[in-house]
């Protein structure tokens, strides 16, 4: 399944919050990533940040997308990443 | 969903917050996330060290290095933890007893000779001669006794199979002869070239399974090479990599101007090679209806399906069926 991830954390805590989701899925904007990926992965992913955040400020906000065929991304102004298969 | 990255670019292989970063000469970085790598080909100049190494093994990530002309040079495969004492014998009981050796080469065969007949049938009006040859020749690999005879056998049918390429490609491309070490034409490149990935491909999925990749049926096994490799990878090459290549050169993606003419060799250049990466990509991930799993699968997975058969056919448990394209 595709995801999208968007996360508010406190100062403190941003940075490994984001390294974190840079193992599992490809940033795509500050406090952004988006992917493929497995339902357990995901599990899993969700869990690990589970610990390093603190439930009563931060926010973490997971939106799926079924067919990821019928998304269509539009971007302004710079585009920060490309996902692409060359490097 | 696990996907493959190439690295082109010159530049610095890092792991860094465990995960994998790539360093280009420009130092701008890009991060690649780990769980989600499954393979890792390298044809520019890379730099790396042993505690990337480490993190590749600790997530199963096959790193392929390719030399600066595009020849596969070796691959790093983590500590090998699919080990089943269990079947390598039995895997080996295959091998040493010939009428069973015979019967796995054969079914190589015959999955090859079926794939081939598929890819030019496509073209019925321009090669009904070449199908006839390759359908007369295939007769007498029922009656071969030995597996010398069937490697002619195979050598023929291959002989006819690329001359049909005369008749199907629509561009200034001809076959002559396979030239191979170094490729002397650029059709013989890019079937190298489509060869060497297949192989690597069908090389990682054979790790992920607990089968021994260095006992074949068809070829000799020898030491040095991984040779269960060049036996699954004849199903495979007139299925993945032949189609790609037809397709490429008859939708014109890649033409004369993506080689570069050495003295005596004919290689891809780098656009050529990343063109051919992208369809050979594209391809490996096609999915295609499954008549028994009732499902969809990847032409990836089909070359691990082939595998799992592999083992079912040594421990008795089910005989072997080579896989023939059936949509």
């Amino acid at each position: 399944m595709f995801v999208i991830i968007t996360y508010d954390v406190g100062e403190k805590r941003v940075n490994k919050v984001c390294k974190k989701l840079r193992e599992y899925l490809t940033w795509t904007q500050n406090s952004v990533f988006e992917g493929e990926i497995s339902k357990s992965l995901l599990m899993k992913c969700l869990n690990e940040i589970d610990q390093i955040i603190d439930e009563d400020e931060d926010s973490i906000y997971i939106y799926e997308v079924a067919n990821p065929k019928n998304i269509k991304k539009q971007v302004f102004g710079q585009e920060k990443n490309f996902d692409e298969l060359f490097l | 969903m696990l996907r493959d990255h190439y690295i082109f670019s010159n530049g610095r292989l890092k792991r860094k917050d465990n995960t994998l970063y790539f360093f280009d000469e420009q130092e701008n970085k890009k991060s690649l996330p780990v769980h989600q790598t499954d393979n890792l080909y390298i044809f520019g100049e890379v730099d790396l060290n042993s505690s990337l190494l480490n993190l590749l093994s600790q997530h199963d990530v096959h790193l392929h290095v390719f030399n600066y002309y595009g020849f596969y040079a070796g691959t790093f495969c983590p500590r090998n933890k699919k080990v089943s004492g269990f079947t390598v014998v039995q895997q080996s009981v295959h091998y040493l007893e010939h009428e069973k050796r015979l019967y796995m080469a054969r079914s190589f065969l015959q999955s090859a000779v079926h794939h081939m007949l598929r890819n030019i049938r496509r073209y019925k009006e321009k090669t009904e001669q070449y199908v006839k040859n390759i359908e007369e020749e295939a007769k007498k690999m029922d009656s071969a006794t030995t597996i010398q005879e069937l490697m002619g056998i195979e050598g023929r049918i291959r002989q006819h199979y690329y001359q049909s390429f005369n008749a199907i490609l629509k561009q200034d491309f001809i076959f002559e002869k396979r030239t191979k070490q170094p490729p002397q034409d650029p059709l013989n490149a890019l079937i190298s070239f489509g060869n060497s990935l297949c192989y690597t491909t069908v090389l990682s999925e054979i790790y992920k399974t607990q089968l021994d990749p260095t006992i074949s049926f068809l070829h000799e096994p020898s030491t040095k090479r991984f040779s269960l490799c060049l036996d699954l990878a004849e199903i495979f090459k007139p299925l993945l990599v032949d189609v790609v290549i037809i397709s490429c050169i008859n939708n014109r993606i890649i033409t004369q101007k993506h080689f570069d003419f050495l003295d005596g060799m004919v290689l891809l250049n780098e656009e050529g090679k990343k063109r051919f990466i992208k369809e050979w990509d594209e391809k490996l991930s096609t999915t295609v209806q499954h008549r028994k799993l009732k499902r969809k699968v990847s032409y990836r997975y089909f070359i691990r399906l082939e595998c799992y058969k592999l083992i079912k056919h040594f421990i008795g448990d089910e005989p072997y069926k080579p896989l023939k394209a059936w949509w």
